[in-house]
């Protein structure tokens, strides 16, 4: 098990320097002079060029990238242009809010999509059936933040049941992460229903109904259980697309996350911010994966056996 | 009876023909034989109507795009400033935008724009991501190792934020999102053709194959990719939707398409703003894209089930 | 099974925190029961802790929105983001507008000055009573070091304003490391020399860019200034208390402020980048202030639904369509002028902001000091346009690029569309080439942009702000993509600036701008927009700023509960 951990974590060490590197190399190639676009209109050239200096732009690339490496490595992103704050601590003040946002979207995510999957699967080929995988795949295909957008419409503006905007409490964190965990409640509601469709037509399964156990109770019991395995590890690899989405959903509701501070960087031309939270994200993404993987093996007995 | 069993055994004809061996065990081949495309379009109305009749509707909706200006009521760039902003009516069925122009029309020549954006990227990146899965799944050693933790990189990242950063560095506008979507969609392509090129390696005929000196490429070409072709297919269908979605998201974010062109994402971020007071003009891109997004996810859906037990085990 | 399911990724978020060693930020805020939030106007309680995490109690508090966070709240370091600055310092004068919109150089931090007889020397006179947020007592050398430090610190950019003081030149460049000009008398009163006579040098020290700073409390902050509420100090109305990125920032009132207490106790100026989100939170009572400028499309709507909550008030700038002299064919001047008539100014104002705005005719806006109500109307005439095409060798048009900023807001690209169909129905086919923003100010700045539509709000209000930006030298006007060549007008320009007689400056600048705009056609002036804002009933004392910045001073302001 120590091992399969170990080896998991040295496969991850070349993706981060590749995702380090790819990421350093793109934004350096953009056009036009950062420093210009930082500091607006009303500025002379001679201070532009003195705060280029200062910066260390007109060093050679490949002396910017080891000293961006070396201070990576301890923890240091650089300074944001836009914030003038050191960038790890903006995007660590951030985190707490987009990890709960996720949290809150994927047990959202978790419950309608499951829901939603064994009711289709029960009802199998049944109206029910189309229904649910229908509005499945309806809240898959709308843009995101049209969805937030409309929800906060209904919900907030016109009902009044939560507030437009804001993130401490639950009743604020609830649209938001709908919104975001739509998305992942309709790929969970079509794999747990294709799982369980399969799942019983499997023998044990007959036998269980051979038995007269109810039908609910032989879904709850055996199916499930077996059903949940490839859901769970799909848990952990919509991170990926969690984060991605909240970039979008943190805007719409006004929540100051990570996904927030990539949005701020593009608009700002803010480079080490933006560097700093693809880095940073892309890094919970690969650790997201390794869990993944993990739990997979500690869930399935039989790849435990193998391992 | 035993003449025709001759005709018909395989085994036979490459040792008196000295043709060669794989086309006869190739299950590209024999696909070709036993159920051609017709039988399987028959298959996929029988077993998934829903899926039958998006593809309907795709062929609509391309026919629309195409035939733009003989469809659509108005030219879409015509501007009537008096007219701005007009409810939907019998003459504007969709109402007008804020320079007065025809929203329907625009919708019209916006799924020029739309299709565009799912087909082209998503293309570029199946070609690259095909080609690259090959090469790693055939060859193996070093170069499937570079391409692969190539490949897992770029999986790494949040496709939005990868996007994002490509827009940031090369700006907005439509072929720096034909080139920010290749990009990311390129990997999952080639991990999926990597697997399958690997166990087709295995295969037989392609031992085969190569123990009378055929070459790899012609091997790669002739006998793995046409076996990837219905996994690719499938994939192609699923991966449109997501690179239009894709194109809103950037849009919404300021990075996506640039007016003038009136592509359906760009079209809803420029509606939101009249959420409260002419809703249509975000609803009506909004469902135009929905609708597009769910017939290819559908047809998507039906045609793995037709074509692709590989896919659907995934 | 689910249990075990759901407690394994409960570990994996756990471990995951852990992993990237997070503080987490939770604080003591309290959270807002949904179905309190009342109809906008009608709010009595909502503050902004009901739905933000933060360490002030913001009970009772008047909350504002902006769409995107400051960048600091060092004026030294900033040329854009004055809405903490305006509020939490002071500066030497500042400017009142009179009733018939005209306005003029008050005292604020110097309560008195002396101008000598050459216009080189003043000697300002500091109030005695002013202390800051520390609790220290402002004295000249504090105002030696704030300029000092103006000109300086490492990413100065407002050194500008203080450029015609001797010695400011040797500054910015590093070759001094004190202000020559600047001669302290006593703890109170302290000379400037200039450089040469520059009658628009008053107006300039009441831009928010020349607050003044405590030596003390700024050294001890050293970079951490304007970053950190507590160690960012002033004399302002107001202390800065907190502030979460991204989320907001919060004002307190300063108890001990040399004019008086404000009467709120505090601002929550909340960061909310989705407009329909602010109009939403507005709407819903979460705001007080909404600034219409970033929803120009709700005006109309909201001045239906809310006629009395709606004030407005003029921005001083003009938004400009330039012609590049230096590409065909705009050298003609009756192309210029056939692109002046082409434009239906009036349209564009209308579809874009609700008519809400004057056009202009020249350079200086509505109720910049030296605006010029006589100046000749450009009038809307797309045939005498056309007619002066062919006179110029066109009949049949050209064609143009007009650059657009990504950046830019949609009306700005939406108007320039319209001007393009203008355009295009006097036989001129214009191209609209969306740029991201950095490329757009290096094309615009390489002198090399053929057209685009921008404005130059004020900095201060002097006539010198806009037209020396634009027609001062060479330099400038090719900054500007104008590359206006006729460089006799632009010494005249430059000579203006040290007219010391008011009448006979204000004079020489009517001329100038007459000469540039009407006779050269050097730009299309567009026009100059009000500035509108949504306002809840229970603000009291709102009124809009003079200034070109549009952020709110809420000194001035109170809450009726």
């Amino acid at each position: 098990m120590i091992k399969n951990i170990l080896k998991r974590i040295l496969i991850a060490i070349p993706v981060l320097i590749g995702v380090v590197l790819i990421i350093f190399i793109m934004l350096r190639i953009v056009p036009g002079d950062p420093v210009t676009t930082m500091m607006g209109e009303h500025v002379n050239q001679v201070v532009i060029d003195k705060v280029s200096r200062e910066m260390g732009l007109d060093q050679p690339l490949y002396i910017q990238f080891f000293k961006y490496i070396g201070n990576a490595l301890k923890g240091d992103f650089g300074t944001s242009y836009r914030l003038n704050r050191n960038v790890t601590k903006i995007i660590l003040d951030a985190f707490p809010n987009t990890v709960k946002l996720s949290i809150c979207a994927a047990v959202i995510a978790w419950l309608i999509g499951i829901t939603a999957g064994i009711v289709a699967a029960i009802n199998q080929n049944r109206l029910l059936d189309r229904l649910f995988m229908g509005g499945a795949l309806a809240g898959v295909s709308m843009p995101v933040f049209m969805i937030a957008l409309v929800l906060q419409y209904l919900f907030a503006f016109k009902f009044k049941w939560f507030p437009v905007s804001g993130y401490d409490s639950l009743a604020c964190m609830i649209l938001p992460a709908i919104a975001l965990g739509w998305n992942s409640a309709g790929s969970i509601a079509r794999m747990t229903r294709s799982n369980l469709v399969e799942v019983m037509q499997d023998d044990y399964i007959r036998t269980a109904r051979a038995k007269g156990l109810m039908e609910s109770g032989v879904i709850i019991g055996h199916a499930l259980k077996n059903a949940m395995l490839p859901v769970v590890t799909m848990m952990a690899l919509q991170i990926s697309s969690m984060l991605s989405g909240a970039v979008l959903t943190e805007s719409v509701f006004g929540i100051p996350g990570i996904g927030r501070l990539a949005v701020n960087a593009i608009e700002n031309r803010d480079m080490p911010l933006l560097q700093g939270t693809v880095i940073f994200t892309t890094i919970l993404v690969i650790i997201g994966n390794m869990i993944a993987d993990m739990l997979y093996s500690v869930l399935d007995p039989r790849i435990r056996e193998g391992a | 009876m035993g003449i025709e069993m001759k005709k018909t055994d395989p085994q036979e004809v490459p040792e008196s023909t000295g043709l060669k061996a794989s086309a006869f065990e190739d299950p590209a081949a024999q696909l070709g034989e036993q159920e051609t495309w017709a039988d399987q379009v028959k298959k996929l109305v029988r077993q998934n109507k829903l899926a039958a009749f998006s593809a309907v509707l795709i062929v609509v909706i391309i026919l629309m795009a195409v035939f733009a200006p003989l469809v659509s009521p108005y030219d879409p760039y015509a501007q009537a400033l008096k007219d701005r902003l007009l409810a939907p009516s019998a003459a504007h069925w969709l109402g007008t935008d804020e320079l007065g122009r025809d929203m329907l029309s625009r919708i019209i020549y916006g799924a020029r724009i739309s299709l565009t954006i799912g087909l082209v990227p998503t293309l570029i990146s199946m070609v690259i991501g095909t080609i690259l899965g090959l090469i790693a799944g055939y060859y193996g050693g070093k170069l499937d190792f570079a391409i692969m933790r190539l490949a897992d990189v770029m999986l790494a990242f949040p496709s939005l934020l990868l996007a994002m950063v490509v827009m940031y560095t090369m700006g907005g506008g439509l072929v720096n999102i034909f080139i920010a979507l290749s990009l990311v969609n390129w990997a999952g392509t080639a991990r999926i053709v990597r697997a399958q090129t690997l166990s087709l390696k295995e295969a037989e005929y392609v031992e085969a194959a190569r123990s009378i000196g055929v070459k790899s490429r012609t091997i790669l070409l002739r006998h793995i990719l046409p076996n990837c072709l219905p996994s690719l297919i499938v994939l192609f269908t699923l991966n449109i939707p997501s690179a239009i979605l894709s194109e809103s998201s950037l849009s919404f974010l300021g990075v996506g398409a640039r007016p003038p062109s009136a592509s359906w994402g760009l079209a809803v971020v420029r509606g939101k703003k009249y959420l409260f007071t002419e809703p249509w003009l975000s609803i009506a891109p909004s469902i135009a894209i929905m609708v597009i997004v769910m017939a290819f996810n559908f047809l998507g859906d039906g045609l793995r089930d037709v074509l692709d037990p590989y896919l659907k085990e995934q | 099974m689910k249990k075990r399911v759901s407690l394994v990724l409960a570990v994996a978020v756990a471990a995951s925190l852990a992993v990237s060693g997070c503080g987490g930020n939770s604080g003591t805020g309290t959270s807002a029961p949904a179905g309190e939030s009342a109809p906008a106007g009608e709010t009595g309680e909502t503050g902004a802790a009901d739905q933000s995490v933060s360490t002030v109690d913001t009970s009772g508090f008047l909350v504002a929105s902006i769409n995107s966070d400051i960048q600091t709240a060092d004026v030294h370091k900033t040329t854009k983001d004055y809405q903490v600055p305006m509020n939490i310092y002071d500066c030497l004068v500042s400017i009142e507008v009179k009733d018939d919109g005209s306005s003029e150089v008050v005292p604020a931090l110097a309560e008195d000055w002396e101008i000598s007889d050459d216009a080189l020397t003043y000697t300002f006179h500091l109030r005695q009573d002013v202390t800051f947020h520390n609790g220290d007592l402002l004295k000249a050398s504090d105002v030696e070091y704030s300029f000092n430090r103006q000109l300086s610190t490492e990413g100065a950019v407002n050194t500008d304003f203080l450029a015609q003081i001797a010695g400011a030149n040797e500054l910015i460049e590093g070759a001094a490391d004190k202000l020559e000009g600047f001669e302290t008398v006593d703890d109170y009163t302290f000379k400037i020399t200039l450089i040469e006579p520059y009658a628009g040098f008053l107006a300039c020290l009441s831009a928010p860019g020349c607050s003044i700073y405590s030596e003390k409390a700024t050294e001890a902050a050293g970079d951490q200034f304007g970053l950190d509420p507590s160690l960012t100090v002033g004399t302002g109305p107001f202390k800065f208390a907190d502030w979460i990125i991204n989320d907001q920032m919060v004002l307190v009132r300063n108890e001990e402020y040399w004019k008086g207490a404000s009467k709120l106790p505090g601002v929550v100026i909340k960061v909310v980048p989705d407009t329909e989100t602010q109009r939403m939170m507005f709407e819903n009572g979460q705001l007080d202030i909404v600034d219409l400028d970033y929803l120009p499309d709700a005006v109309d709507d909201f001045t239906n639904r809310y006629p009395d909550q709606i004030i407005s008030g003029p921005r001083l700038g003009t938004t400009y369509f330039t012609m590049n002299q230096n590409i065909e064919p705009f050298q003609d001047v009756k192309v210029r002028k056939a692109v002046q008539m082409a434009i239906d100014r009036q349209a564009v104002l209308d579809a874009m902001y609700g008519g809400r705005g004057q056009l202009e005719n020249g350079i200086f806006p509505h109720g910049l000091y030296g605006f010029n109500e006589n100046l000749p109307e450009i009038q809307y005439d797309p045939e005498a346009a056309k007619a002066l095409l062919a006179e110029a060798g066109y009949p049949n048009g050209f064609d143009m690029e007009i650059a657009a900023d990504s950046s830019a807001s949609d009306a700005v690209n939406q108007a320039l569309e319209i001007i393009q169909a203008q355009l295009g129905e006097i036989g001129i086919n214009a191209e609209i080439k969306t740029m991201d923003e950095s490329t757009w100010l290096a094309t615009r700045k390489a002198g090399e942009m053929g057209s685009f539509m921008s404005t130059w709000t004020a900095d201060y209000n002097d006539p010198d702000n806009f037209i020396y930006t634009f027609f001062g030298n060479g330099e400038n006007t090719k900054l500007r993509s104008l590359n206006y060549p006729d460089t006799e007008v632009m010494e005249r320009v430059q000579k203006a600036r040290s007219i010391v007689d008011p009448d006979e400056r204000v004079a020489e600048y009517h001329a100038l701008e007459e000469k540039i705009v009407s006779e050269d056609a050097a730009w299309v002036p567009m026009y100059s927009r009000l500035h509108p804002f949504a306002v809840s009933k229970r603000v009291q004392g709102f009124t809009v700023s003079w200034s070109g910045l549009g952020d709110v001073f809420f000194y001035g302001l109170s809450l009726s509960e």
